[in-house]
């Protein structure tokens, strides 16, 4: 219990998607204009992170890690199907992106129309990908260890967007620089953001 | 500020011509200028502008409040410096205040030539008018830096907080976190070892002194005195942490001269008082939070979660962040009940840093960079909540 919840605090502060690990920037940087929005993009995040986490788990564990198939059959134990890692990751978090894309249309249409195009490319997004390639890189043990792990990134994405869209909200009527208006000024911020975000660095859990 | 004026109407006439003292005519001219112009005032009641307060009065003010840190830290500089070298000069004699200055001028003179050079060639390039903010964050940024520190390393940290910490986005009142502390941090991460450890924070002190602050000396600490006596593991008492006679920053040593300050601070309503009491409840609270676990048994080997809760007020630059660094208008939180959250939270955060993240014995820096980070966040959620209440009124 202490390990998971050692776990989650981690992933959310310390290894944070965004500024230690600088993931799934592209949506980051579009969709936090306003902080509703990324609210939204940060939620479907979450729920995406949270499921295929521990799902690409499994798969991991019972079909594709050296050896797992041997409850299928013993002759199998020597089978390694992890070169299809990659495509089989993708299969599984493309469907869930589908998923919530159609429960977002059906829930909240006006979330889903200022979201636009950045909810369907969830599903290229590094971060969640690199979900669950660091899901596999780091050994995970249990299915819980994998669910906590997908949650709390998640958040931590969220928390990481949020934070940004509200610096940017307050810059609007700034007299920013003209060559550093809009991205320029955004990749100085997620700098100094994650200047700030250095100081969890190092705690020991 | 109002007892000021009348205080300045009385003795008026003792300056004018024909008054005991109308020679220093001049100097009390000065004076009541760098007060009290521009002077409009408007009747008591109704909607006016009472006092027309504007940057540069408001810049000047935080400057008088920061003397007493600032003159403070050029005795203790000197003070420390013939301490390690066996001598204690006392008050007495000058010398204290002239190694003093020898150290600090410098540093004082870079910041301010580093950033004005900064600001003007922008005001120059951008044709906007060169902004008066500059005048606190330069001071600001040699009171927060250890006496030792490399000079080309203040200029750096002090162009790279100004151009890439404030006139990136826009200039003074846009900046989304503290300059100072911005360069501050800059120095910390680029060049540890000019920031941190037992050799930077006694000025020229021979090898083999330990120059280790209370923080650093408890963070190291491996077990919590059976006695409760805490002075062997602190290594200062609390009074000389109170009244500043240790090493340190040059402005963070003294608690009490950092009071004075936010003194004039409330006094004037430049600084905001609600920041800093916050910032004090949060540490306080973080404090007696972990003496509660310790006294339910867990981490009581742990020196720095055993200490008495008010240690963490006294020690290295809380104080000094708490009322000069986290009321900032500009970086902190806006909204009224966003500035208890915003204190609350720096005060906190920086307890955790101190005690969970070895690699940081001092928080104070990290933990008021994170929330200028998170501000803006905090106003929103205070503004949305406004707003729903009012349409919940409004029905």
């Amino acid at each position: 219990m202490e390990n998971l919840v050692s776990l989650g605090i981690r992933s959310i502060f310390i290894d944070n998607m965004i500024f230690a690990y600088f993931l799934g920037m592209c949506s980051y940087l579009a969709v936090s204009k306003t902080v509703k929005t990324s609210m939204g993009l940060g939620l479907a995040v979450i729920f995406v992170l949270t499921l295929t986490v521990p799902i690409n788990y499994l798969v991991y564990t019972y079909f594709l890690k050296e050896g797992a198939l041997t409850w299928l059959s013993a002759d199998l134990a020597g089978l390694d199907l992890t070169f299809i890692q990659l495509m089989v990751f993708i299969a599984v978090i493309a469907s869930f992106v589908q998923l919530t894309e159609m429960a977002v249309e059906k829930i909240s249409p006006a979330l889903y129309a200022s979201l636009g195009i950045f909810l369907p490319l969830i599903a290229v997004n590094c971060s969640i990908l690199g979900g669950a390639l660091f899901m596999v890189q780091r050994n995970f043990s249990t299915l819980a260890e994998a669910t906590v792990y997908g949650f709390s990134s998640g958040i931590g994405w969220l928390l990481a967007v949020v934070l940004f869209a509200a610096i940017r909200e307050r810059l609007k009527y700034s007299n920013v620089p003209k060559p550093l208006k809009g991205l320029g000024l955004a990749f100085i911020i997620v700098g100094l953001m994650s200047f700030a975000f250095q100081t969890f660095l190092g705690i020991a859990l | 500020m109002k007892g000021l004026r009348s205080f300045l109407d009385r003795i008026k006439p003792t300056f004018q011509e024909g008054g005991n003292l109308s020679m220093l005519h001049s100097t009390f001219d000065a004076i009541e200028t760098l007060l009290f112009v521009p002077g409009h005032s408007a009747p008591a009641k109704g909607a006016h502008i009472r006092d027309g307060i504007d940057l540069k009065r408001t810049m000047i003010t935080v400057i008088v409040a920061m003397m007493p840190v600032l003159i403070w830290g050029l005795f203790n500089v000197g003070y420390q410096h013939y301490l390690s070298l066996g001598v204690n000069e006392g008050f007495a004699t000058m010398n204290n205040m002239l190694f003093g200055l020898s150290k600090s001028l410098p540093i004082i003179a870079v910041s301010y030539g580093a950033g004005l050079g900064c600001e003007f060639l922008f005001a120059q390039f951008r044709k906007h008018p060169v902004n008066e903010g500059f005048l606190v964050t330069g001071m600001l940024i040699p009171l927060c830096m250890p006496p030792d520190v490399p000079l080309w390393m203040v200029a750096l940290a002090t162009i790279f907080a100004v151009i890439i910490g404030k006139e990136a986005f826009g200039g003074t009142g846009m900046n989304p976190l503290n300059p100072a502390l911005l360069a501050r941090a800059f120095i910390f991460f680029a060049y540890p070892g000019s920031m941190t450890g037992e050799n930077v924070w006694i000025a020229d002190k021979p090898d083999g002194y330990s120059g280790a602050t209370s923080l650093s000396n408890l963070s190291a600490a491996e077990s919590v005195p059976v006695d409760g006596n805490w002075l062997n593991v602190s290594g200062w008492s609390v009074g000389d942490m109170f009244l500043g006679f240790e090493p340190g920053s040059l402005g963070e040593t003294s608690v009490l001269m950092c009071l004075i300050g936010g003194v004039i601070l409330f006094a004037t309503g430049v600084g905001n008082w609600k920041i800093m009491v916050a910032t004090f409840v949060g540490g306080l609270g973080g404090g007696l939070i972990l003496n509660g676990l310790v006294a339910m048994g867990i981490g009581a080997d742990n020196a720095f979660m055993a200490v008495p809760a008010y240690y963490h007020l006294l020690m290295g630059g809380f104080a000094f962040g708490a009322i000069y660094m986290a009321t900032d208008p500009v970086s902190a939180a806006q909204t009224e009940r966003g500035k208890w959250i915003y204190g609350i939270m720096i005060g906190l955060v920086c307890i955790v840093i101190r005690v969970f993240n070895g690699a940081y014995p001092e928080g104070m820096m990290l933990a008021i960079l994170i929330m200028n980070v998170s501000a803006p966040l905090i106003d929103y959620y205070q503004v949305q909540s406004n707003i729903k209440r009012r349409l919940a009124r409004a029905k």
